[in-house]
């Protein structure tokens, strides 16, 4: 692919383009950290400890800890054990916005984490391997007064990871242990305005059910939702975003359908990396507020997936399809002493074993590094670690959707296979970002070994590498700069608290990284789509653009001369040889 | 005749006299605990009928009613964390039998011991509403004020969780209430509300961070931390430390206003954590009524260790101890669940006791 928009503009123009797309993204990440609130909210709740008496057994009785019809509630176990209660007959009851709050379909999904507060008792103690059984239901309703609908019932095991930091002595008794998180409950969609969670520890000694796991005062909670602020922001920029994309998408594709040329693999896989990013852009989450639709988080997770792999592979193919050291031209004769080369991207190699090779049928081939299938070494491992994280994805999100309580950690077997799949994943990555250094360097060493020739090559030949060079030098610079501010500003918003205070102002960096980031990528795209696009501009009075140089053959060197001679012969394939053969040599 | 008539305004008189003269102790409100729990403790006639409670801490019982329920929780847990951090000292935080002033006389000189009490019940308050607004049982809970207007929007904009500070909001209101009231020149306000401060400060300094990584196939691109409240056994705990590097410190004027320096010039100001003291304690070890110190006389010790904290070679002083055997009869092997129910065989056992000599 010669001419690219890029090589052909001048600097000032390429200046007023970067400024611009430098001037969006700071308007990004201020949309994010002085407009939209912090990401995600963590709300605390603790179980309120209610009594069921048994009474109504035909129907399941849903209990509400706060409100008109609370719960007969117990204050301590200890008001249990005096009052002669048992351990199946009370129930943990947790209703989810807290007093005269409601939730809200901004909050996009529902993330509650359970952590149990348990003493420390000499004659009780949580034993190896304890495994909690949990039976926990899930009601929702619409307003203060009508009947609680059930979403969702299960029997849980969680495994208790409980260390104890201090000796276990008499005196310390009544400390409590350290708990790790236990994951609970993930929604994918919040369609109704209360929720409430009824929990039980069913215990059954034959069966071993809820035996040894200590002696357990509190249960503790942690709902995280999306804020309904960020939500709003965060959609209001897709919806900007997807024209924009859209248009620039349009215009690309208009540009290489009006080639005369079919259309390089490059310019198809930057034409690929384009969809994949209005693909994420697409609103589609719009309908999450009106439709109760749960796989949103799952497809939201699919389309980034989708086009991380899209960009990976544009990443590869590029720096495959600028491997410089084997571009073979085939001249044609114009007439009145001009010359056009054309680029025939044969490799040097394959010429040698085709001795039949005629100019037409080299404009014919089409090229062999154009094909998708040279790079299966470099794509596969990225399609193979999507896949894998794709499955891991549909086994912990998809289960999700039919039980909102299922956890692949929970149990052994789930934990193993989940590391397993991230394992491979991470393998494949490393796999690849091996290949790609080593393309890389590939790429840069031939640049080098051009760099030298090049004052010695005709001025046609010259400008195209020297174009090839420095789109290739652009791409690279710009992409290092956004991979490193990404990976800069991850570290910063991980480390960091999560908002910065200016006087009045509040800063939120963490909303600052998402929104920037999203919108850098997008920029990176449209600048991609953009700059690459094949330039219209020519060398010469031809039509036609693309892979063709018409130079003047009265030229320069003594190899314009000595081509010009070799076409007009219509000789035979020992001319050809000659002209392979210094191709070659260069 | 007259004798009669004396006789009969003498009594009202006395009571009189007494009543004035007793100091109104801060931490009266502790006498909350003693209250039977059928008792209501919120509304208007029941706020004004609570004994314990300064001018002051009745208004705030009035406008917030629903909140002194949790306040009647934090007066339990000061009495069980104080004893149980003080089991093995010679002053066991012992409660006397009844009226208002729980713990006895020893808390009207500024003692480490009323140090440590008033930091706890501070500490406790802020805790126990905390705990309340969590479990939902308070209607307004430190998400009225926000940054874009009403509750409701706030909350749905950008999330709320301020439990914490309207529970140290409601601890500063309620418990230094009566020491704002006596003026803040005066040596004892001042000392009082200091270890108030070092109380919420011992939550404040022990929370600990915990965090979700929730983004995309749960890696961390999304990770969302909370600050989780320390368990009251652990700001007992470092409560207790304080106590036990507590600086003592008196009332210095300077230029126009007064505070509390240390005593010994080489002592570095104190910082807002640590506890003050303006007296140094009483020895523990004699019965003492008109202070309100029991004695150690018939403490139960611990005659194995020496070196033990609660060896009866520290905690009885003086006349020593004896051992003294008895048949006691235990609970022994108890199946436990993981509440409630417990089942266990009675076993008879023979213990030897130590208990201190009058």
């Amino acid at each position: 692919m010669a001419g690219a928009i890029i090589e052909n503009m001048s600097t000032k123009k390429l200046v007023i383009v970067g400024v611009t797309l430098l001037l969006f993204q700071a308007f990004a990440f201020m949309v994010g950290g002085l407009i939209a609130p912090s990401p995600t909210t963590a709300v605390h709740y603790l179980a309120t400890k209610c009594v069921d008496t048994g009474k109504h057994q035909q129907e399941t009785k849903w209990f509400m800890p706060w409100g008109p019809n609370q719960c007969t509630k117990l204050r301590t176990f200890d008001e249990a054990m005096a009052k002669k209660i048992e351990a199946n007959n009370i129930v943990f009851a947790v209703h989810i916005p807290l007093p005269n709050k409601e939730m809200s379909p901004w909050f996009q999904f529902m993330l509650v984490i359970l952590q149990f507060d348990i003493a420390f008792k000499m004659y009780n103690q949580i034993e190896e391997g304890a495994m909690a059984t949990i039976d926990v239901g899930l009601a929702y309703r619409d307003d203060t007064v009508s009947e609680w609908t059930e979403m969702a019932h299960s029997f849980e095991q969680r495994k208790l990871n409980c260390n104890f930091t201090t000796t276990k002595t008499f005196e310390n008794e009544g400390r409590y242990y350290e708990c790790d998180l236990l994951p609970f409950m993930e929604v994918g969609s919040v369609a109704h305005k209360y929720y409430l969670l009824n929990i039980r520890l069913p215990v059954n000694e034959r069966k071993k059910i809820n035996v040894g796991i200590g002696e357990i005062k509190d249960i503790r909670f942690v709902g995280i939702h999306q804020n309904g602020g960020f939500t709003k922001v965060w959609f209001a920029m897709k919806t900007f975003l997807t024209p924009s994309i859209l248009i620039i998408m349009i215009w690309y594709w208009r540009r290489i359908t009006l080639m005369s040329r079919p259309p390089v693999l490059l310019e198809k896989v930057i034409l690929a990396l384009g969809i994949s990013m209005t693909f994420i852009n697409i609103p589609v989450e719009w309908f999450s507020i009106g439709f109760n639709w749960t796989w949103m988080l799952l497809f939201g997770d699919i389309r980034q997936g989708i086009f991380y792999s899209m960009l990976l592979s544009f990443w590869i193919i590029f720096c495959g399809e600028h491997l410089m050291g084997t571009t073979l031209f085939a001249t044609l004769a114009l007439g009145r002493g001009q010359v056009k080369m054309c680029e025939s991207s044969v490799s040097a190699n394959k010429n040698f074993a085709q001795p039949d090779l005629h100019p037409t049928k080299n404009l014919q081939d089409q090229t062999e590094r154009n094909r998708f299938s040279v790079y299966w070494k470099q794509v596969g491992p990225i399609v193979f670690g999507s896949f894998c994280l794709f499955i891991f994805d549909m086994c912990e999100r998809g289960v999700q959707l039919t039980n909102p309580f299922y956890s692949i950690w929970a149990s052994d077997v789930g934990t193993e296979l989940a590391m397993a799949f991230i394992i491979v994943a991470g393998i494949c990555a490393c796999l690849y970002f091996l290949f790609l250094c080593f393309m890389v360097f590939q790429v840069f060493r031939n640049i080098s070994g051009k760099r030298t020739s090049l004052p010695a090559m005709s001025k046609a030949r010259r400008l195209h590498y020297e174009g090839l060079i420095f789109r290739f030098k652009f791409l690279m610079l710009v992409t290092l700069t956004c991979a490193a501010m990404t990976v800069i500003f991850f570290i910063i918003s991980q480390v960091n608290e999560g908002h910065w205070h200016w006087g009045e102002h509040t800063v939120q960096v963490n909303s600052a990284f998402f929104t920037g980031i999203y919108g850098m990528w997008n920029l990176y795209v449209f600048a991609i789509m953009f700059l690459y696009a094949p330039s219209h501009k020519r060398y010469g009075d031809e039509q036609t653009s693309g892979q063709c140089i018409t130079g003047d053959a009265g030229g320069n060197s003594g190899e314009d001369i000595q081509l010009t001679t070799t076409i007009t012969h219509v000789d035979g394939p020992s001319e050809i040889y000659k002209m392979t053969g210094k191709a070659a040599q260069e | 005749m007259p004798t009669v008539s004396t006789v009969n305004l003498t009594a009202p008189l006395l009571l009189l006299l007494l009543w004035a003269t007793q100091p109104t102790m801060a931490t009266n409100w502790l006498s909350l605990a003693r209250l039977p729990r059928s008792r209501p403790v919120s509304g208007a006639a029941p706020c004004a009928r609570l004994r314990g409670l300064t001018p002051g801490q009745v208004g705030v019982c009035r406008a917030r009613g629903e909140v002194m329920e949790s306040v009647r929780k934090a007066a339990e847990m000061v009495i069980e964390e104080c004893q149980h951090q003080f089991r093995n000292r010679r002053w066991n935080c012992s409660t006397t039998p009844r009226g208002i002033n729980v713990f006895g006389r020893v808390m009207n000189q500024g003692t480490r011991e009323a140090a440590f009490v008033h930091a706890l019940s501070s500490a406790a308050v802020a805790v126990a509403v905390t705990r309340a607004c969590t479990r939902g049982e308070l209607e307004r809970c430190g998400c009225d004020r926000k940054v874009r207007g009403v509750s409701p929007e706030g909350f749905q904009w950008s999330g709320c969780s301020d439990n914490l500070s309207y529970g140290v909001a409601f601890s500063q209101t309620f418990v230094d209430e009566p020491e704002r009231a006596k003026g803040l020149s005066a040596g004892r306000p001042l000392m009082n509300l200091h270890n108030n401060e070092a109380g919420r400060k011992a939550i404040l300094h022990n929370m600990q961070v915990e965090c979700k990584c929730h983004g995309v196939s749960g890696s961390c691109e999304l990770r969302t931390c909370w600050k989780v409240m320390p368990p009251f056994r652990r700001v007992g705990v470092v409560l207790k430390e304080r106590f036990d590097g507590a600086t003592e410190v008196r009332l210095t004027r300077i230029g126009s206003r007064t505070a509390l320096l240390p005593r010994d010039p080489q002592v570095k100001p104190p910082a807002a954590r640590d506890l003050l003291y303006l007296a140094p304690s009483p020895d523990f070890c004699h019965l003492d009524p008109d202070n309100g110190i029991p004695g150690t006389a018939g403490r139960r010790c611990n005659g194995t260790s020496r070196l033990a904290p609660d060896g009866c070679e520290l905690v009885c002083c003086g006349p020593g101890y004896r051992a003294g055997r008895a048949e006691v009869v235990q609970r022994c092997s108890c199946k436990f669940s993981w509440c409630c129910s417990v089942r266990c065989q009675q076993c008879k056992n023979t213990v030897t006791i130590h208990t201190c000599r009058v």
